[in-house]
């Protein structure tokens, strides 16, 4: 009768992946042209919106194939001089996997490789996993001896990612979100915007931030936004440590600096109450130089240096997908008018209390950035248009199959708090699923443990980490410190993640226990400690 | 089928194993399993972030050294249970992104039992916020702060206090002041952060009102014109009584700036403003301290006639040799008493959930040197509820007003001050806390 079952499960599972896969590959997409070399066949096509992918089969193929999925590419042009994006021209050169390194990695072991440039850039989920399960059928057409597939993705690549096994987990062994966004494209506009608004309304208020026009003048607006964003941050930067306010300074932010109030102080706060992180790629908030400032650098300075790290990134995805994301939905989707960033930093103001001046200085800065006064307007959303970026493809947070999770715990454009997230949806799946066991051993007499799905990874950040000039000053010129940075993880870490998804596709479990705990010690900066918890967004606090 | 079968043969297994445990008559302790972290059958591990260096360390560096000297001298009588306590401690100079980080190494590096006598209010709320030893049901025992917060066992349930909390000693002080001082015009200088507003919720609700206010911000007092600026506003505001509320630093910014614009209030000093040993680094002279008042809970560090001072000295002589005995070291060998007999109380079997539930349950009449007994229940973990007030002579050495500790008490709502009639238990032989 079991045995039974299990068949027809089996058969259905079978069927509804047939069927999925059969969809999509009817849907016109042009079969892949290979070059059919023996040592890697290397393949490329499009799928049927467009989509061009890459698919490196070894000639010693195992039958498993990774799925990437890459991260977050802006669907404009950016103009030159801007930190980070400028120059970049809109690509969907397809990626098959985080870098070459990696990809040669996998290949050497047999695995086979694919991945899209998706159909469109931007904020991009719904398509992107329409992409990718098209992409599985046609790998799966084009190499029939496929048995599995695991799929893997950073930043919103996993995001995708995580939303492919949510939806389809008949096609997925394992998943790999790493660095990823969750839950909805709003908490991380939310972190993002507000940090804009704070910097609009204090340090420059003809930056525009929202109700972008569409097209080419809407593309004019957002390109002078950046350039006004990065321009003030650089007169913020110098005014950290001259004491001086941006030119640009509102009526707001100048009253604050009349009542003596740092630029230092009023930047670091809006920071915290977006929920940027105080650790970034130079700045651990904790180190200071030798001498007199050992003390007073970690604890009035080093923070505010580190959101300006970060807030670049933040200022900048707020400004490109905050763009994308109103022209998907028809207005401005971003809407401060009820948020409480009093509530927002209960926690922060105690622990940065010195940074920002102690509780009357965090008092005065934050009545000015209340909705009482004029002189800081919040911004109005349109609700139409909310209501349809709401309707963008979200995360219910459920685990299916294998899930393995890896973000820095100072990731600046995809905090931790995003994993920690799912993390928390699934302790409570976990929890449920006891409960439903417990509650099917006193009926059926058998207990069957459920299985942990879920492995978080943490990429940590060593104790300490800035370093200074012999005269004190900060060095930001070496690389970024682990566990800073967006996506800014090592081959071996990328190779944990990979072993884990193949040992899923081979022997259908994680690797665990004393094997695990060599793996993570050995990649080195990482952590599986279950019980840290990184704070969550601020958006999902509320 | 297949689970319970595979239980049942573990239980079995289980069985047979002790029996055969049992047949060769080792001592208990020695085939006692322990999977708790930090805990040997032999050894316990503690943990504790404080400032060692940079400038919040005076005086408050002493501390680990006092801790240490005590369980030493405990390992030297055979331990706890057999078990002997080392402390592993780190230097987060006073920041609370470090006592972060390096709270999360005590844990996960270092994987203390427990974390004890960590120092800060800040430090304290970002550990318990970012590093959640509540949630990770992590002992954090007797935290070197006042805030009356962290007596909530709601909120940081593995988080206990020791000291009264600020709250409790501005009502002491509301009430000493009204009648030491009737008709006095009273000044304020306090630090505007969670540690002062702590303070000013007691002022208000003992009744206190000042006719001037001084906040300051936290290390303003190391920009060499912020201090004369307080003593110009309390001086404009005719203050005859001050009363600080800060950091010693602050104190001894205050003392300094005053006497050099000739200013001599009564000045009375919250119990963290009147560390004597960090004031004197800082450089302010002995002399001046002469009729400078403030509150304490434990004995004066030079009252010899305290059968847990004189111990304390002696320890203290003998396991951190060269050290002089101040308040500080005093304070650090009570924590690490609190410590000992709260780890006896939890009994052989050592865990985690078994340390907090002694404390709650015992921690009530723990003997300790405090003057005030405990209040921790299964719904507090409040630490002492009282002071006493003292006044420095010009060798900097404090002595009870009178002669004698008269020793008031309160609790951090709205509960009246009332003298103590507590007698404090006569000290566990040779100084060693049993259960």
């Amino acid at each position: 009768m079991k045995k039974a079952r299990v068949l027809s499960m089996l058969s259905a599972t079978a069927l509804a992946s047939m069927m999925v896969v059969a969809l999509p590959t009817a849907a016109h997409a042009a079969d892949p042209a290979c070059d059919g070399k023996l040592t890697v066949n290397s393949c490329v096509g499009a799928t049927s919106d467009g989509a061009p992918f890459s698919m490196m089969v070894p000639g010693n193929f195992n039958g498993t194939v990774y799925l990437y999925s890459h991260g977050y590419r802006p669907n404009v042009n950016v103009v030159a001089g801007i930190p980070g994006y400028g120059g970049y021209v809109v690509t969907n050169t397809p990626q098959p996997g985080p870098n070459a390194t990696m990809i040669g990695y996998l290949l050497s072991q047999g695995y086979a490789v694919t991945g899209s440039g998706f159909s469109r850039q931007g904020w991009n989920a719904d398509a992107g996993v329409a992409t990718d399960v098209e992409l599985i059928g046609a790998f799966k057409k084009q190499f029939p001896t496929t048995k599995h597939v695991v799929a893997w993705g950073e930043s919103l690549g996993g995001f995708i990612t995580q939303a492919l096994a949510e939806k389809h987990p008949e096609l997925v062994d394992a998943v790999a979100p790493m660095c990823m966004a969750s839950g909805t494209v709003e908490a991380e506009l939310t972190m993002a915007g507000d940090f804009l608004w704070g910097v609009k309304t204090l340090f420059d208020p003809s930056i525009q931030g929202t109700n972008y026009a569409a097209g080419a003048a809407g593309y004019v607006q957002e390109m002078t936004d950046l350039g006004k964003f990065f321009t003030v941050l650089g007169k913020i930067q110098a005014g950290i440590s001259s004491g001086a306010w941006p030119d640009t300074t509102s009526a707001t932010g100048l009253a604050l600096q009349k009542a003596g109030i740092p630029v230092r102080s009023a930047f670091l706060l809006l920071g915290l109450m977006s929920g940027i992180g105080t650790q970034s790629a130079h700045f651990d908030s904790i180190s200071g130089p030798a001498g007199a400032l050992k003390l007073a650098f970690p604890l009035a300075v080093s923070p505010a240096l580190a959101i300006l790290e970060n807030g670049a990134n933040a200022g900048a995805l707020a400004i490109l997908a905050t763009q994308d994301v109103e022209n998907q939905s028809g207005g401005v989707i971003f809407d401060n008018t009820k948020t409480d960033y009093a509530a927002r930093i209960a926690t922060e103001s105690v622990v940065f209390n010195v940074a920002l001046g102690g509780d009357d200085s965090i008092a005065g800065m934050l009545a000015a950035l209340s909705p009482l006064n004029p002189g800081a307007p919040r911004v109005t959303g349109n609700p139409v248009a909310i209501a349809k970026m709401r309707t963008l493809l979200a995360h219910t947070g459920k685990i299916n199959v294998p899930t393995i999770t890896m973000v820095g715990v100072a990731d600046p454009i995809t905090p931790a708090g995003a994993s920690q997230w799912v993390a928390d949806k699934y302790a409570a799946q976990f929890a449920a699923e006891k409960a439903a066991a417990s509650a099917a051993y006193k009926t059926a007499g058998s207990y069957v443990p459920p299985v942990k799905k879920l492995l978080s990874i943490w990429s940590t950040t060593p104790a300490t980490y800035t370093t200074f000039t012999t005269a004190g000053a900060p060095i930001t010129s070496t690389p970024p410190a682990p566990g800073t940075n967006h996506c800014n993880f090592t081959t071996a870490q990328y190779q944990v993640v990979a072993k884990q998804l193949g040992s899923v596709a081979k022997t259908g479990m994680m690797i665990t226990g004393g094997a695990l705990n060599t793996l993570i010690r050995k990649a080195k900066n990482l952590s599986i400690d279950p019980m840290y918890h990184a704070p969550l967004l601020k958006f999902y606090n509320e | 089928m297949i689970g319970t079968s595979r239980r049942k043969l573990l239980v079995a297994s289980a069985v047979l194993a002790t029996g055969a445990l049992a047949f060769t008559a080792i001592p208990a302790q020695a085939f006692s399993v322990h999977n708790e972290i930090g805990v040997t059958s032999n050894s316990i591990k503690l943990g504790i972030t404080l400032p060692m260096t940079g400038a919040a360390a005076a005086g408050y560096n002493k501390v680990p050294g006092g801790m240490k000297a005590y369980f030493d001298y405990v390992n030297a009588n055979g331990g706890v249970n057999g078990r002997k306590i080392t402390l592993v401690v780190k230097d987060d100079a006073y920041t609370p992104t470090a006592s972060v980080q390096l709270t999360n190494e005590l844990i996960l590096k270092d994987k203390v039992f427990a974390v004890v006598g960590a120092l800060g209010t800040a430090n304290n709320k970002a550990v318990a916020a970012l590093v959640n030893p509540g949630r990770r049901g992590i002992p954090d025992l007797f935290v070197n702060t006042g805030f009356s917060g962290f007596a909530d066992k709601k909120t940081y349930p593995t988080t206990f206090s020791l000291f009264p909390s600020y709250v409790m000693e501005a009502k002491i002080l509301s009430m000493y002041i009204k009648e030491n001082f009737p008709g006095k015009k009273l000044g304020l200088l306090y630090q505007a952060d969670d540690f002062g507003r702590d303070a000013l919720a007691g002022f208000k609700t003992g009744g206190l009102a000042f006719d001037v206010s001084v906040p300051y911000a936290p290390l303003s007092q190391a920009t060499p014109t912020t201090p004369p600026t307080w003593i110009t506003k309390l001086q404009a505001g005719g203050a005859e009584v001050v009363v600080l509320f800060g950091v010693s630093s602050a104190t001894a910014a205050a003392l300094g700036a005053a006497y050099a614009m000739k200013y001599h209030p009564q000045w009375i000093l919250g119990s963290v403003s009147g560390d004597a040993t960090a004031i004197k680094l800082a450089g302010v002279p002995a002399p001046l301290f002469t009729g400078v008042q403030t509150a304490s809970f434990l004995p004066a560090p030079a009252d010899t006639t305290d059968e847990y001072v004189k111990l304390f000295q002696t320890i203290n002589a003998k396991y951190n040799p060269g050290t002089t005995f101040d308040n500080n070291i005093l304070a650090g060998m009570n924590t690490a008493f609190v410590t000992v007999q709260a780890i006896a109380a939890a009994g052989k079997n050592l865990t985690r959930k078994g340390l907090i539930s002694a404390i709650e349950t015992k921690g009530s009449t723990f003997a300790s040197a405090g003057l005030t007994p405990m209040a921790p229940s299964a719904t507090s973990h409040a630490g002492y509820n009282g002071y006493w007030f003292g006044t420095y002579d010009g060798t900097a050495t404090l002595k009870p007003n009178g002669g004698t500790y008269t020793v008031y008490t309160t609790d951090s709502g709205a509960g009246a001050v009332a003298k103590s009639t507590y007698k404090r238990p006569a000290m566990p032989v040779n100084g060693l806390p049993t259960n």
